[in-house]
């Protein structure tokens, strides 16, 4: 199952231009599965990273607009897309010319490949 | 702000046998949309632009015409911007 996942996992990487990092965790930041390409973006794996957007994510649902769904944060260097797909967490992290809307517009496709990890976080 | 924005999108929406129209930008992030057309294809839009852009890397962006049934996607670079046009042929 993994390795279906993952294969498809990196078949997205390769998808979009300037994609360094996907990542998917649980909502304290436990890395569930990592894929990367050769290019040192470590920082996406920081302790705090993850659950610092968690907070966030739940702040930002409090501002009236309904659930928050996903934290676009641009750098000068990098850009990084989380996804709030509870009890889950996807970080992609890119160049600072990636295609923000194509990774935006895979999140719908996504749902389908992350059930098996919702089922195994769930149940631990 | 967005008047120039929105007269253009009126314009290409006035078009015959057009659809759908929106603009994104070089994020692939749409700046605006008109029509029938889902504001999630701006990324893919301007994905298929950049790839094909790869086939002639020395010459300006092509102009990508994607025919479907009686559909048509039409997809332009221009500098930072992309444009999607979806038309259609009246049955």
């Amino acid at each position: 199952m993994t390795d279906e996942v993952k294969k498809y996992f990196n078949g997205l990487l390769h998808k979009v231009n300037g994609l360094y990092i996907i990542q998917v965790t649980d909502r304290d930041g436990v890395p569930l599965l990592r894929v990367s390409q050769d290019k040192n973006v470590d920082f996406a794996l920081m302790p705090s990273f993850i659950p610092t957007f968690a907070t966030a994510s739940e702040q930002a649902g409090k501002l009236g607009l309904g659930r928050n769904k996903v934290i676009i944060s641009m750098y000068s260097n990098y850009q990084v897309v989380q996804m709030n797909k509870l009890p889950l967490i996807l970080t992609f992290v890119g160049g600072e010319h990636c295609n923000t809307g194509h990774i935006l517009a895979l999140e719908h496709q996504l749902d389908a490949h992350l059930e098996d990890i919702k089922l195994a976080v769930n149940e631990a | 702000m967005e008047q120039q924005l929105e007269k253009a999108l009126n314009e290409f929406a006035s078009q015959p046998e057009t659809v759908g129209v929106l603009l994104a930008n070089r994020q692939g992030l749409c700046l605006g949309a008109k029509g029938q057309i889902n504001p999630n294809v701006s990324g893919i839009g301007m994905a298929i632009s950049e790839q094909v852009c790869k086939l002639e890397p020395n010459l300006n962006p092509p102009t990508i015409c994607l025919y479907s049934g009686n559909k048509r996607c039409i997809i332009k670079k221009d500098g930072e911007l992309t444009g999607v046009i979806y038309k259609q042929k009246p049955n």
